[in-house]
């Protein structure tokens, strides 16, 4: 995968930056790399099970749920010459993510609830990827909503579902199908698969708009 | 159709926003634009389209990110937090030090020094609690006390939530464990008592009274509270009359 390498059995990302969380930088010759610990973020995890994300580097891309930019710092590394919009509503990680946004040129902070899209509606351009990582109950239905407003047609996302946001009480298993099945209404899924042992409860689906 | 961009608005033809920082929060539409935002962003501002929205967009965020964090809500909240941390630090260090005490004294001088320092810093919080109380709830520190006051809007979350809380959650707030246990036991029919108070209870006015009476002035002082905090909220003037009405119904109780 683009600028991904998994490096003593960590995946890493090529970056010209330092470090934003306190993550270990290493030299491989002249490229600095920075680790991308499988725990902390559900997009490492899911790489590191084996599944990679075709990137050209160019994409547009709309990140829900951007929190303090853990995940976010690294994707920019990915897509280093695209654009992301980092939508986030929780004023105390935003400041980390500010500080973020202020060194990354491709990240452009947006202080908004992910639940009313049309809020930023004219802000945000149609883009080519959507990537959503919010543990809320109508975490489907946002993912839906800006999915309208924003996914191009043949657009892709990747949602990380957590299954005790939907229904603490149920069976992880059955809230994975059920959600399934209602993603499947709307989109083409073309993958999916659990977090574990990295994250549990959790399922990453890859699906096409 | 008239359409809301954060560098302007469309209808006819594109007008540009003087100020891209206030046209940036009313970029609502209430569907999905026909048109590519960016593909006209870039022919209207030109190749430094991204620069310009990045730029505006952390600007935004800053500013919205600090009213938010400096709101004098959530510093009272977080120096609440503190001070019970504080306390508690106290309380704990003071337990090691007779423990050491018992065996030794040599140490005695420096856990002296350290337990003056933590409480001077207790004090320095227990004052910035009562100024900040001041400014944003004059009626409520009144009638509670800044301290209490305090740990009632941390309870409740924010000033405002203490405002539209009834009086009875006032009453009980910091006791919803024993009301809770009661309220099941009564379910199951057997007999409970309900809590007076709970964080109110370390008001004067209820401790210094006698077990019997401090129930009738638990509820009296919780819709006081209640009211100061309505009050507080939506006026911030101090209200006289307010306490003179508690002094009272104290001075009543305290007689009969």
């Amino acid at each position: 995968m683009r600028n991904v390498r998994i490096i003593n059995g960590t995946p890493a990302t090529k970056s010209r930056y330092g470090s934003h969380y306190g993550e270990r930088i290493f030299l491989l010759g002249s490229e600095r790399y920075r680790e991308w610990i499988p725990w902390r973020s559900k997009l490492s995890a899911m790489i590191l099970k084996g599944y990679e994300i075709e990137m050209k580097g160019e994409e547009k891309i709309l990140y829900l749920g951007a929190a303090s930019g853990t995940t976010l710092s690294h994707l920019a590394d990915i897509v280093d010459e695209g654009i992301i919009y980092a939508v986030e509503y929780s004023a105390k990680p935003f400041l980390k993510l500010l500080e973020l946004a202020r060194e990354r040129e491709n990240i452009i902070p947006l202080l908004f609830d992910a639940g009313k899209p049309w809020l930023y509606s004219g802000i945000v351009e149609r883009v080519d990827f959507i990537y959503q990582d919010i543990a809320q109950k109508n975490q489907i239905e946002i993912l839906r909503m800006n999915s309208e407003f924003f996914l191009k047609k043949g657009g892709e996302f990747l949602i990380m579902v957590k299954a005790k946001s939907i229904d603490s009480t149920a069976d992880s298993r059955e809230v994975f199908s059920r959600v399934l099945k209602d993603l499947s209404k709307d989109f083409r899924i073309l993958r999916h698969d659990t977090l574990e042992p990295y994250h549990r409860d959790h399922i990453f689906v890859h699906g096409k708009f | 159709m008239r359409y809301n961009l954060w560098f302007g608005t469309v209808d006819d033809g594109i007008r540009i926003s003087e100020d891209f920082k206030k046209s940036f929060l009313l970029a609502s539409n209430e569907s999905p634009l026909p048109f590519s935002v960016s593909e006209l962003g870039l022919r209207v501002l030109g190749k430094d389209y991204y620069r310009i929205l990045r730029k505006t967009a952390i600007e935004v965020a800053e500013e919205r990110v600090r009213k938010e964090l400096g709101s004098d809500d959530m510093y009272v909240i977080a120096l609440v937090k503190a001070l019970e941390e504080v306390e508690e630090a106290i309380n704990m260090v003071r337990e090691k030090d007779e423990d050491i005490r018992l065996v030794k004294e040599d140490l005695a001088e420096h856990f002296e020094r350290a337990l003056a320092e933590m409480e001077r810093l207790r004090s320095q919080i227990e004052k910035e609690i009562d100024a900040v109380m001041q400014k944003i709830a004059p009626n409520l520190t009144e009638i509670a006390g800044a301290k209490i006051g305090a740990k009632l809007i941390e309870k409740f979350g924010s000033l405002k939530k203490l405002a539209f809380a009834p009086a009875s959650k006032i009453q009980i707030a910091g006791a919803e464990k024993s009301l809770y246990k009661a309220l099941s036991r009564m379910k199951r029919g057997k007999e409970a008592r309900v809590p007076k108070h709970g964080i109110i209870f370390l008001h004067s006015f209820v401790r210094s009274l006698p077990k019997k009476k401090r129930g009738k002035m638990a509820r009296f002082l919780a819709t006081k509270i209640s009211i100061a905090a309505k009050i507080d909220y939506f006026r911030g003037e101090l209200e006289e009359e307010l306490f003179s009405s508690l002094k009272k119904r104290y001075e009543e109780l305290r007689r009969t």
